[in-house]
C-alpha cells in the first residue's frame, strides 16, 4: 500500500542483537554469495522510501537521506551515511557496521572499493533502480563499462519474502502494535470523536508501543476512496473506512478496517471474503484462485478499486513489499507473510475493505492479524 | 503574487523557451531538501511517482500513482486534467502518445534511476529545463506565505510541548515521535523533527534510542508542513540549569543570527545572510568554526514545492526579493559548549526580513 511519505522517518530503530543476532546477518549475507556465486562484492543502496535490502542486510534505517552499504564477500562491510562527518555517532547505533563514512563522493568510493577487490570483479547491486538518477549514473560512469555487475533484487526479494523464527517473532509484535493501534481507533469512533482524532487515537496508540512508523489513510465517502491525514477534519464519519500499518522493530503490519455503530452488511461480507481467502492461503495457492474466491463472494457487489487489481502482497520489511499477487500465476509459498485484503462497492456507491495478516505454513495457515476473529 | 499568476509565468517561460511541454518528475518520497515541481504546477502533494504536464496551450495534466488516489487529485487540482495509473511512466505514455515535441524536463536528477530510465527511454529528446518551473518560484505565493505562518505558529506550539514533556529517561527517539504526533493534533501534516540531545553535540542529527539525562543540551529543528508548506524553528534546551558560559555563547549566536536578519534586504543577496552571520563569530575567534565540517550553510529554502532561493551559504549569488521564504539559522558548534540551535523562518518584505515566528529564540531550561 502506499501512503503519504514523510520527510524524516521518526522513531526506534537502533540495532538490539537480541531481536536479530549478528549470526542472522551473517546468514543471510551466506545467502547472498550463493546467489551470486561469482560475485566479489555487493553495493546496497537504501533511502527513507525504499530501503527493505539494506534494512535486511545490515539493520540500518536511513532516516535522513540516503545510504550505501559496500559489503565484501570476505572481510568487514562499511557504510556510507548521508550527511556529514558529524552526523556519524547518531547513526551508530542502528546498524552493527562499526565502519561508518559520510556518502559525500560516494560514486568514486564504491568503485574504489570495488576495484580492491582483489580480482573478483563482479558486483552484486542492489537498491540500484532506487537511487537517484544522478547518483547512479555517477556510479556507473565511475565503476567503468567493463565493470561486471549482477542485478541481485528479484532473488533477495524472494529470500526476503521467507521470514526466519525470529523474523516472525517481530512481525507478531508488529500486530499486537497494529491491534493496539486499531483498538483505540475502534474507541474513538464508538465514543463520536471526530475523524482526526480517530486517527490520532490510533497512531499514538502505536507510538506508545514503540512504533517505528505509522501510516494512515482515511475515507470521508463510506468507503469509497481514501486519502492521507491533511488538515483537521472535525466531521464525525459512520461507518468509519480506514487503513492503518504500523512498522515496529523494522517489520511492518497493516490493517483496513471499518467501524460502523450499526450492523453493516458490507463489511460483513468483506470480513466473510476475507476469511476465505485466508484460510487458503497455503503452498502453491494461486493468486488466480485467490481471485476466484472473492469473485465467488462478492455476489452482485463491484469489486474495490484498491481491491480490484491485487488481493494483497507479501509484507514484512516494506508495506508494498513484492510479491504483489496480481499475476495469474503468482502463488503462495511456506514462510512467507501476506497482507490479504478483499473490498467491495455497493449500488449506493459505499464502499468497504476488509484485510488479514496470514503466515503461510506448512500446515493450515496462522493469522497474524487480526490477533482474533475477522470482522 | 497568487498561484495562478505564478503558473502563467512559468507558461510565459515555456512560451519563450524552445519545448513544445514541460514535463515535472517527482518520485512522491517528500523530503525537506527535495524539490518538487509537480507541487510548484499543481498544488497536488503526491502519494506515489507523479508527473505534470504543461503544454503551450497553458493545459495541465497529472499522472497520479496509484490511480485510486486520482479523485483526491480531482479535488484539489480542478482546472487539470487527471490521469489515473499504476505506473507513472505508462501512465505518461497514454498522455503524450507517440509526441515527439521539444520536451522540457523538472526534477529528473532527483527521481530514482528506475523511472528516470523509463522516462529517458520513453522521452530521450528531453532537456534539462528545471528553472523554468523554479524560478518563478522563488517567491512564494500569498496563500503558501499564510501556510508557512500557520506551520511557524505549529511549530511554536510544538516547541512549547517540548518544554512540558522533555525529561531525562525518556529517549530521543520517543521525544521526536510525540512531536511529530502532537503537530499533527494540531493541523500539521508531517514534521521534520530532526532532535538529539546530549552533553556536547557535534551537530543535530536525526534521533536514535539514546536516553537523555540531567545536563544534556537538547538541540531540535521543529519543522511542520502546513497544507504542503514547511516553516521550521531551531532551538536549544537545556535539561537542567544553564551554565553562565552556556548563556554567554548562546547569547552570541542569538546576535550572529539578528546581524543575519539585518543584512537581508531586498536586492542583496543569500551569501551577504551568511556573511553577516560569521562576521560576528568571526569577531570572537571562531572563523575555523564557520566552514565544513561545522557549519555548511546558515539556512535554506522551504518547500515542499519550491526550495528557492536555496541555501544562506556564501556562494549562493540569488538577489533577494520581496516575498521569498527562507530559514536563517546560524546552528552553529562551539569548542566550549557544543552545536546550539537557533533560527527562524524569514519572509523578505521591502523593508527587509521578517520572522514569523511570535517568540524568536532564547535558550531555555527545563527544570528538573
Amino acid at each position: 500500500m502506499q501512503t503519504m511519505h514523510p520527510t524524516l522517518l521518526i522513531g526506534p530503530g537502533d540495532w538490539d542483537a537480541r531481536q536479530i543476532p549478528r549470526s542472522e546477518y551473517d546468514e543471510r549475507l551466506a545467502a547472498l554469495w550463493r546467489d551470486h556465486e561469482s560475485a566479489g562484492g555487493a553495493i546496497v543502496y537504501g533511502d527513507s522510501r525504499d530501503h527493505a535490502a539494506l534494512f535486511y542486510l545490515t539493520h540500518f534505517t536511513p532516516k535522513l537521506e540516503g545510504a550505501i552499504a559496500l559489503i565484501p564477500r570476505r572481510g568487514e562491510a562499511q557504510m556510507l551515511i548521508g550527511g556529514g562527518p558529524n552526523m556519524l555517532p547518531a547513526a551508530r547505533p542502528l546498524t552493527f557496521i562499526s565502519a561508518l563514512a559520510p556518502l559525500r563522493d560516494a560514486a568514486k568510493t564504491a568503485a574504489d572499493w570495488a576495484r580492491d577487490l582483489n580480482g573478483e570483479t563482479s558486483l552484486v547491486l542492489l537498491g540500484g533502480n532506487a537511487m537517484p538518477n544522478r547518483l547512479r549514473r555517477a556510479l556507473d560512469l565511475a565503476l567503468g563499462a567493463g565493470a561486471r555487475i549482477e542485478g541481485g533484487d528479484t532473488a533477495l526479494r524472494a529470500r526476503m519474502r521467507r521470514k526466519s523464527p525470529r523474523e516472525m517473532q517481530i512481525l507478531r509484535a508488529s500486530c499486537a502494535t497494529l491491534d493496539a493501534a486499531v483498538a483505540a481507533l475502534r474507541d474513538a469512533a464508538r465514543s463520536n470523536k471526530s475523524i482526526t482524532d480517530c486517527i490520532l487515537a490510533a497512531e499514538h496508540a502505536a507510538l506508545e508501543r514503540d512504533a517505528q512508523d505509522v501510516r494512515s489513510l482515511f475515507s470521508l465517502d463510506g468507503g469509497r476512496t481514501l486519502r492521507p491525514f491533511d488538515v483537521p477534519i472535525a466531521a464525525r464519519i459512520d461507518p468509519l473506512q480506514a487503513y492503518v500499518a504500523v512498522r515496529h522493530g523494522g517489520y511492518w503490519a497493516e490493517a483496513f478496517v471499518r467501524i460502523a455503530a450499526q450492523h453493516d452488511e458490507l463489511q460483513a461480507k468483506a470480513g466473510s471474503v476475507v476469511r476465505a481467502i485466508a484460510a487458503e492461503a497455503k503452498p502453491g495457492t494461486s493468486a488466480q484462485r485467490l481471485r476466484e474466491i472473492i469473485e465467488e463472494g462478492r455476489g452482485g457487489l463491484r469489486v474495490h478499486q484498491l481491491a480490484d487489481r491485487t488481493c494483497g502482497s507479501s509484507i514484512g520489511l516494506s508495506l508494498d513489499e513484492a510479491l504483489l499477487l496480481t499475476a495469474d500465476d503468482v502463488a503462495l509459498e511456506q514462510g512467507e507473510t501476506y497482507s490479504l485484503r478483499a473490498g467491495f462497492i455497493d449500488a449506493a456507491g459505499a464502499g468497504a475493505i476488509a484485510s488479514a495478516m496470514v503466515h503461510v505454513t506448512g500446515n493450515d495457515p496462522q493469522l497474524l492479524w487480526p490477533t482474533n476473529e475477522i470482522t | 503574487m497568487t498561484f495562478e499568476q505564478r503558473l502563467a509565468a512559468i507558461h510565459a517561460g515555456l512560451a519563450a523557451s524552445p519545448f513544445d511541454c514541460l514535463i515535472a518528475l517527482h518520485d512522491g518520497g517528500h523530503f525537506i531538501e527535495k524539490p518538487d515541481p509537480v507541487m510548484v504546477l499543481t498544488g497536488f502533494k503526491a502519494l506515489g511517482p507523479v508527473i505534470a504536464l504543461l503544454d503551450r496551450s497553458g493545459a495541465v495534466s497529472l499522472v497520479v500513482t496509484p490511480s485510486w488516489d486520482a479523485e483526491r487529485a480531482s479535488e484539489i487540482c480542478p482546472n487539470v486534467a487527471i490521469i489515473g495509473a499504476d505506473d507513472v511512466i505508462a501512465g505518461l505514455e497514454k498522455a503524450i502518445g507517440a509526441s515527439r515535441a521539444a520536451v522540457g524536463v523538472a526534477g529528473l536528477s532527483a527521481l530514482p534511476y528506475g523511472i528516470a530510465r523509463r522516462f529517458v527511454d520513453l522521452v530521450p529528446q528531453a532537456q534539462a529545463a528545471d528553472s523554468i518551473i523554479f524560478a518563478p518560484a522563488r517567491r512564494k505565493t500569498e496563500a503558501e506565505l499564510a501556510h508557512a505562518r500557520e506551520a511557524t505558529r505549529i511549530a511554536e506550539l510544538g516547541y512549547k510541548h517540548l518544554l512540558d514533556v522533555a525529561h531525562p529517561g525518556m529517549s530521543e527517539d520517543e521525544l521526536a515521535a510525540e512531536l511529530r504526533w502532537h503537530s499533527k493534533s494540531l493541523g500539521a501534516e508531517d514534521n521534520f523533527v530532526l532532535l538529539c540531545a546530549g552533553p556536547h553535540n557535534k551537530a543535530v542529527a536525526p534521533s536514535n534510542g539514546r536516553r537523555m539525562q540531567g545536563g544534556d543540551t537538547i538541540v531540535c529543528e521543529i519543522t511542520p508542513s502546513y497544507k504542503g508548506q514547511l516553516a521550521q524553528i531551531c532551538r536549544t534546551i537545556v535539561l537542567g540549569d544553564a551554565s553562565a558560559l552556556l548563556r554567554r555563547k548562546y547569547d552570541l549566536v542569538v546576535s550572529s543570527m539578528q546581524a543575519g536578519f539585518a543584512a537581508a534586504k531586498p536586492g542583496a543577496k543569500m551569501g551577504d545572510i551568511c556573511r553577516a552571520i560569521n562576521t560576528v563569530l568571526e569577531a570572537e575567534g571562531y572563523a575555523e568554526f564557520c566552514y565544513p565540517p561545522h557549519i555548511r550553510r546558515r539556512g535554506h529554502g522551504l518547500g515542499f514545492g519550491s526550495i528557492e532561493p536555496g541555501d544562506v551559504a556564501l556562494d549562493n549569488d540569488i538577489v533577494l526579493e520581496p516575498d521569498m521564504l527562507f530559514m536563517i539559522h546560524p546552528n552553529q558548534y562551539l569548542p566550549e559548549t557544543g552545536y546550539l540551535l537557533c533560527g527562524e523562518p524569514a519572509v523578505l518584505t521591502p523593508q527587509g526580513a521578517q520572522a514569523l515566528t511570535r517568540q524568536q529564540a532564547t535558550l531555555a531550561e527545563i527544570a528538573l
